[in-house]
């Protein structure tokens, strides 16, 4: 069953464009350009009960725009939207009742106090007996091993410890859907790797639906098995997230450290050098030579070697690159 | 209605975090009686009346207005109101299912009842240091207007707050409205001169807008004058609550759905 329908769903925004400079300011005064911007462009979307799915895209792709229109903050220019059943911007209180959201960069805890008067205030809020409100707390302790930092005030606390309060918060209610937009954005990687953890427990357990916005491809890759790429407001790919990377993530970047200094020999074609020090090589090889070029590297005793894959705005200027039309997997 | 209670206990809990503060009120208060004290106290020196007031009754006057001028804090909200709207963080308060302007009220509620306790200690103890003989109404029928006066005047100056935060939905900048509310608000609830210093004709116009049943007529009122006012005053700002509720509902309801919700 779709819990989440669009239909041609576009947003569009207007933004003043002022000229440079006092002179440029003071005829802002007496007349204004605007500019308009399609954030969403004709968006349809379909998502079942119980996905876990990504949005991917660079910076200004319209993924957040899209999560803001899903959850009722912003009203669609055209096009239609129902989120179960509901058009979001109404802001029914029984519509808000069913989801939660949980933007980094955007709080719902209360910096001077501790986490466990944000979570009497939203048990009160949710309208959560006594009892299942326990339950519920106790459970995400276990989960997120934070029971020493309940009675903490939460300014004190870290960016990692404070996203895993802000998660608490929002699943108190158990909401059918859990909107996230870079919920990992500053972490370190051990913090992102827990998060990552409950997240994905979360879903099994649960059946939380949750949509994940995420410019890191470890969260998209480990988390969903649908991604959706977005582009310029438009949907590019919607489909399986390992065939998305199968077919569109052609290069890895392989980071050695020496000891001492060392040069490499000369390199087969499909390994390039990204940077290189004495003491630190940088390099970009093909999917498929990764492991013959790792077996060959590890000959020069690196004291550190690490792989990482391509960036989300690499693949994505691949997919886009490719076309839109000759994508079978968009829906 | 739970959940807004708990909200207020959640505003009186983050007041209980500044220490600080809660002292500088206090002594503002202070401050304010004793220097109410001096001026007074020099202007009085030669007489025993002005515009009918006695000493004791203007002190009596000035440490009511001062009180209720004080306990109105919902200056704050348009300000919070407002930047949330323009750095994006509203939506804190659109996707919680909460009405958000009894949120705001809740909010408001806790604040005040947490400064109100300390200055009404302070208001109350400089009475007795100053050995004032407080003129009070003696008509519990006239108190009684004049604590829904209060209600209401407090009730009207968060819904204006809120509005004029809300006017961050059309104007992104609400900084000059805020000064021209400020400065009208200051002159007419009479919190700087009573107003019955002023001539009549500027207290008839006065007396059409809500600022003056707010905290000067309740002041009146609760010394034991102008009596005759209490009804329709309380008429007066009722309908424009319900005028201001009105306009309130209509502005969300149509620049809400202009809000883009850029920023962070």
């Amino acid at each position: 069953m779709n819990i989440i329908e669009t239909n041609k769903l576009t947003k569009r925004f207007r933004r003043y464009k002022k000229q440079v400079g006092i002179a440029g300011s003071i005829k802002g005064l007496i007349k204004r350009d605007y500019e308009e911007i399609t954030s969403v462009n004709e968006l349809d979307l379909k998502i079942k009960e119980g996905e876990f799915v990504g949005l991917i895209g660079p910076n200004g792709a319209g993924k957040t725009t899209l999560v803001k229109m899903l959850t009722g903050i912003i009203a669609p220019t055209s096009g239609e939207i129902s989120v179960f059943g509901y058009y979001p911007n109404d802001l029914k209180n029984g519509f808000k009742q069913q989801y939660a959201v949980v933007m980094g960069q955007k709080s719902q805890l209360f910096f001077d106090l501790t986490v466990e008067d944000t979570l009497r205030l939203f048990k009160e809020i949710y309208g959560i007996p006594e009892a299942e409100y326990e339950t519920a707390k106790n459970f995400f302790i276990e989960l997120f091993h934070v029971k020493e930092l309940m009675n903490v005030q939460v300014r004190t606390m870290s960016l990692g410890e404070r996203m895993k309060m802000e998660l608490i918060v929002a699943l108190l209610h158990n909401p059918k859907i859990l909107f996230l937009d870079e919920p990992t954005i500053g972490l370190d990687s051990i913090a992102s790797k827990q998060i990552r953890g409950f997240l994905k427990e979360i879903n099994e357990t649960r059946g939380t639906t949750i949509i994940l916005t995420s410019h890191y491809m470890e969260d998209i890759k480990t988390l969903c098995r649908r991604s959706i790429v977005i582009n310029h407001g438009s949907k590019i790919y919607d489909g399986d997230t390992d065939q998305l990377f199968e077919r569109y993530q052609i290069h890895k970047k392989i980071t050695l450290t020496f000891d001492i200094p060392m040069e490499l020999p000369k390199l087969t074609p499909g390994i390039f050098v990204i940077s290189e020090t004495p003491y630190k090589k940088v390099l970009k090889v093909t999917k498929e030579k990764t492991s013959e070029l790792l077996g060959q590297l590890m000959k020069y005793g690196p004291s550190d070697i690490s792989v990482e894959e391509e960036e989300i705005g690499t693949i994505v200027e691949r997919i886009y690159g490719e076309g839109r039309g000759s994508l079978e997997e968009v829906r | 209605m739970k959940k807004y209670v708990e909200i207020a206990k959640i505003y009186i809990k983050s007041q209980l975090v500044w220490r600080a503060d809660v002292a500088f009120q206090v002594l503002f208060t202070v401050t304010k009686i004793l220097f109410a004290y001096l001026l007074w106290g020099i202007i009085f020196k030669d007489r025993t009346e002005v515009a009918g007031f006695t000493f004791q009754s203007m002190l009596s006057y000035y440490i009511i207005s001062s009180f209720l001028s004080q306990l109105d804090m919902s200056d704050g909200i348009s300000s919070e109101v407002s930047q949330r709207i323009r750095n994006g963080t509203f939506s804190k308060y659109m996707v919680i299912p909460v009405n958000i302007q009894k949120y705001f009220m809740a909010m408001e509620a806790g604040v005040v009842a947490y400064y109100g306790v300390f200055q009404f200690i302070a208001a109350f103890v400089w009475v007795f240091i100053f050995r004032i003989k407080f003129a009070l109404s003696h008509d519990p029928l006239i108190i009684l207007c004049a604590f829904l006066l209060i209600l209401l005047g407090l009730l009207f100056m968060l819904q204006l707050n809120y509005y004029l935060g809300l006017l961050a939905l059309k104007y992104q900048e609400i900084g000059t409205f805020l000064m021209i509310k400020n400065n009208l608000v200051a002159f007419i609830t009479g919190s700087i001169v009573p107003l019955v210093l002023l001539p009549q004709g500027i207290i008839s116009v006065m007396k059409l807008f809500p600022f003056y049943y707010i905290t000067y007529l309740p002041s009146m009122l609760l010394i034991g004058r102008m009596g005759e006012e209490a009804v329709p005053g309380l008429v007066i700002i009722f309908l424009w609550c319900v005028m201001l509720q009105a306009l309130i509902i209509v502005t969300w309801g149509y620049y809400r759905r202009k809000f883009d919700g850029v920023g962070i």
